[in-house]
């Protein structure tokens, strides 16, 4: 697949498609790989594709298209991206909300049956790093890991997936200008489906109790707010102070008030990518959120964020019909 | 090394050695948590985990907590005009050290004892002395645990530090199997073992090469090195080169390197009221400092709109400068110690070392090259 | 040890309106307790970061000189953005504020001594240059300087601060006072044009010189023109730059340009100190 996707990008260069391209390049650490930003075709040996290419690329787009009112004539740049299901369902959220111009970026998509889970490999290998991970490679559907006291462990693929891909409906890219790739089959969600409608069946205060928990271990680091593509404002609401909506210190209701309300803002408009756990250093559970949210918007609105360039999001249009009850007389 | 003063304290010991040290001490040591391993007071049923690693948050937290109190104030009962606070500063606020009692921070890796002492120069500057954090510093016995076993992203020995490394710590261990070898570093140290001695026994001949042997094949386990002794240099012509162009593109602007990071300072300084329930009017509130990033965009953002660090481009820049160039210049020290926890954690893999490589061997631009 | 963090409770005792649109005000401040006015020995130049507690704090320029006994000033603009400008300017004779300092370098008043001095200020930055010139203009100290020339400029007529105290100067004739303003009105019949300009015409000697210049960004570029013609040497030529700032004593890594910090190793910096420095602002 890389070869075709190599090959691809050579072409946009060439024919002066494109300015920049996204993509994944090799990491430095074993299991990762890093966003790689190449602007021409003699740069194309930089990019890889393997299971480690977990990065949501969208979150680079809004970057290029900041709005510059001193500037006159600025030639907006054109951005190529390889884009998963999911990448491409974030980039469709991001030209829904102007953002992004469709037309200044081209879409590489590319099928994908998962990504793995970095803290997964790693505790297969040996819990709380005690022995850690030196090299990998991988070789069809299996991931083989050394470790430092060169013990060889194969692990299979699917046994390290990263949960946001266990359940993932869009393994094929909806939105593109191109597709590399065989389509690939959905995956189950029982699973996740299953565990969300257990919590749901618990009592609030268990409820509340799980997510002070979780929010406790929480820094103020805002990885998972910058992260995300959708969390592009200027001035995020955790940081205003004028007028001040919360404190910035790790006190736990100014923590639970800002994952919250961030999470809340991403109501019709969060796909579950799942880049904002992967870049939580303290491993908050924030899926059992963002599932949730998804799965309410479905239920209520019969909408789902990303996949229709056309269709309104729900919380941006309103209906006659629309149900008024929580309109009150002042 | 004086062979008089090493001791040996049994592995098995260190739990109930621990235990009996909390009338006198408030003991924090690493216990697992949530899945990591990081700083936490001492509980008799958390075992200590010898094999550990490295914390997730660097033990600054313990000096200079993500959050504290400077001091509190409240809202006077005589109406002034426009509710003004009157000052009643308290100089012991609620979140400093309890009772009075001493600290002493048990198993703590040397890299973090060396960045110790690089905020000791910070915060305990000629000029003005912080004094919330040297209170806490001067009232801490720090014990560290040698490293056996350094990590993949650990490059300590690239700058001032090592496995073995003593600044900043006033008694050093080192893991040598069923035994502990203790080794006292500062005055402070020698009083802490003289006055705790019947738990300590003499080191014999075979600890000492014992350990001896473990600490060479630490520090041949370490395999990130690179040649950066000189990058102070290096940097001070490095502000306007075009390496900064492009090595911000990845970086997603959160605070995760700096958080972590043992010698990472910068800090904001914020004001709270607290409400009474029910009521419009504030009770009066606290003045409280909490961890700020350099990374984030708002870091510098004047009131007027103008920011001199508008991209993630001067944010990296000022961060990388700022560690390895101005610190230096002020301090006369790197502020790095090569603990690997940015490049562990980064969510988009931006390795630093890689990046110090990058700018070692980056060639002097010309005058008119200049970006 | 001297918690640096702890504020001195001050008491304002009046507050002047300084300019037309009302976003400018002087607080004059009394200490509460009489051992603190010792505490806050100042010289020109310097700064205090004012506390509204419950609000914040805020890095302001000390508008009084050393020789004003028992009189702390502070001329604050309120900026919509500014939580703490904005709670100072609701303030009212009798509340009670902070103050910490005082921080800074100051104006390095020794160097001036048997210089002329060309003190050049644009808009609200006048108000730690008000307080050199208040200093040296003392009779204490005035012989101990040459010539001294100020041009003073503000958008317009009602945006002059301190217009009491031009008047006074305007009349003495141991200094020479310019003003000017970018757009006249129907009241004003002095010099309408830009500052760069109006030194352009004013052409003060360079010989023996020290230029002083504090103002918004773009007047402080388009004057270093004509001043570098004129032969000001770099390391005769100071500011007084501003940055944001939250501890004020060179700790919270806020307000660097390179290795030096705007709070401690300035706010007054001479032109040849930031030609060395990284070009970040």
């Amino acid at each position: 697949m890389i070869e075709k996707i190599k090959e691809t990008v050579k072409k946009l260069f060439n024919e002066d498609k494109i300015d920049i391209f996204i993509g994944y390049g090799t990491g430095t650490l074993p299991l990762r790989t890093v966003p790689c930003f190449i602007t021409s075709s003699g740069d194309i040996e930089k990019l890889v594709w393997n299971s480690y290419c977990f990065n949501n690329l969208a979150v680079y787009l809004p970057r290029f298209f900041l709005p510059q009112p001193q500037k006159k004539d600025v030639k907006l740049p054109r951005i190529g991206i390889l884009a998963k299901g999911c990448d491409d369902r974030s980039i469709v959220g991001l030209i829904k909300e102007n953002q992004i111009p469709r037309e200044n970026i081209y879409i590489i998509g590319i099928s994908c049956n998962g990504m793995i889970d970095v803290g997964k490999a790693q505790n297969y290998v040996c819990k709380m790093q005690e022995v850690e991970i030196i090299s990998a490679e991988e070789k069809s559907g299996s991931i083989l890991l050394e470790d430092e006291d060169k013990r060889k462990v194969e692990l299979k693929k699917e046994d390290i997936l990263a949960d946001v891909c266990e359940c993932c409906q869009y393994t094929n890219p909806l939105i593109y200008d191109v597709l590399i790739g065989e389509e690939v089959k959905k995956n189950k969600n029982e699973q996740q489906e299953a565990f969300i409608k257990e919590f749901e069946k618990k009592p609030l205060e268990e409820r509340w109790k799980y997510f002070q928990e979780q929010a406790s271990k929480c820094i103020r680091c805002y990885a998972c707010r910058q992260a995300c593509p959708n969390c592009y404002c200027k001035e995020c609401f955790a940081e205003q102070t004028k007028p001040k909506w919360i404190g910035v210190t790790d006190n736990i209701s100014d923590i639970m008030f800002f994952q919250i309300g961030r999470i809340f803002h991403q109501a019709g408009r969060c796909i579950d990518c799942g880049a904002c756990v992967r870049a939580c250093p303290m491993g908050i559970d924030l899926r059992i959120f963002t599932y949730k949210l998804i799965k309410d918007v479905k239920e209520f609105f019969g909408y789902e964020a990303g996949i229709s360039l056309e269709e309104a999001p729900p919380l941006a249009t309103f209906k006659s019909d629309d149900k008024q009850e929580f309109i009150t007389e002042p | 090394m004086e062979k008089e003063k090493l001791k040996i304290i049994k592995k098995n010991d260190v739990l109930k050695f621990l235990d009996s040290l909390q009338k006198e001490y408030e003991v924090f040591m690493p216990v697992e948590r949530n899945g990591d391993i990081q700083f936490s007071k001492f509980s008799s049923e958390k075992d200590f985990p010898w094999n550990y690693r490295n914390t997730k948050i660097s033990p600054k937290e313990i000096f200079f907590p993500q959050s504290e109190t400077l001091f509190s104030f409240k809202a006077e009962e005589s109406a002034l005009s426009s509710g003004s606070m009157i000052f009643k500063p308290e100089d012991e606020p609620e979140d400093s050290i309890s009772e009075n009692k001493n600290y002493l921070i048990f198993g703590i890796r040397p890299c973090d004892t060396l960045a110790f002492s690089l905020l000791d120069k910070l915060f305990g500057g000629d000029d003005f002395q912080d004094t919330y954090y040297m209170e806490k510093r001067s009232k801490a016995t720090v014990i560290s645990l040698a490293c056996n076993k350094p990590q993949v992203t650990c490059f300590c020995t690239s700058l001032k530090g090592r496995p073995d490394n003593e600044e900043g710590a006033d008694i050093i261990l080192f893991d040598i199997g069923e035994n502990i070898l203790v080794r006292p570093i500062t005055k402070k140290g020698e009083k802490f073992i003289e006055s705790l001695s019947s738990w300590f026994e003499d080191a014999k001949e075979a600890d000492i090469k014992k350990k001896n042997e473990i600490m060479v094949q630490s520090f041949q386990k370490i395999r990130s090195t690179a040649d950066i002794q000189n990058i102070k240099e290096k940097l001070d012509k490095a502000f306007d080169i075009s390496f900064w162009n492009e090595i911000h593109q990845k970086c997603l602007g959160c605070g995760i390197c700096t958080y972590l990071c043992p010698t990472c300072y910068c800090f904001n300084i914020t004001d709270e009221i607290e409400r009474t329930a029910g009521s419009s009017t504030s009770s009066g509130g606290k003045r409280i400092r909490c961890w700020d990033s350099c990374m984030f965009s708002l870091f510098t953002m004047h009131a007027s709109g103008h920011n001199p660090r508008p991209s993630y481009k001067e944010r990296m820049r000022q961060r990388i400068m700022h560690k390895f160039n101005y610190c230096p210049e002020n301090f006369k020290e790197i502020f790095c110690i090569g603990c690997g926890r940015c490049v562990r954690n980064c969510p988009v893999n931006l390795d630093l070392r890689e990046m110090l490589i990058l700018l070692m061997s980056f060639e002097e631009i010309k005058e008119d090259e200049k970006v | 040890m001297n918690n640096p963090y702890l504020p001195i409770p001050v008491t304002i005792k009046k507050i002047t309106i300084e300019n037309e649109a009302r976003d400018i005000k002087t607080f004059d401040l009394e200490f509460n307790a009489k051992e603190d006015v010792e505490k806050f020995k100042y010289i020109c130049g310097q700064f205090a970061e004012v506390s509204v507690l419950g609000i914040g704090e805020s890095p302001i320029g000390i508008a009084s000189s050393p020789m004003d006994e028992d009189l702390l000033q502070f001329t604050v603009k309120k900026y919509a953005t500014g939580m703490v400008t904005s709670a100072l300017h609701n303030l009212c004779p009798g509340d009670m504020i902070g103050v910490r300092g005082p921080y800074g370098n100051g104006f390095p008043v020794k160097e001036f001594e048997g210089s002329n001095l060309v003190i050049i200020g644009g808009g609200f930055a006048f108000t730690t240059l008000r307080s050199l010139i208040r200093y040296i203009l003392h009779e204490k100290n005035r012989a101990r300087f040459k010539d001294i020339t100020v041009l003073y400029g503000a958008r317009s007529p009602g945006e002059l601060i301190y217009k009491s105290e031009l008047n006074q100067w305007g009349e003495r004739d141991n200094i020479k006072v310019y003003l000017t303003v970018d757009r006249g009105d129907e009241s004003w019949n002095g010099r309408v044009g830009l500052v760069p300009n109006v030194l352009k015409d004013i052409s003060p000697s360079s010989k023996n010189s020290v230029a002083l210049i504090c103002g918004p960004l773009i007047m402080v570029k388009y004057t270093m023109l004509p001043i570098m013609d004129l032969g000001f040497k770099p390391d005769k030529i100071f500011f007084s730059l501003e940055m944001r700032m939250k501890c004020g004593i060179g700790k919270c890594g806020r307000c660097n340009i390179g290795p030096k910090y705007v709070c401690k190793d300035g706010p007054v910096f001479t032109y040849k100190e930031l030609q060395e420095l990284p070009q970040e602002y």
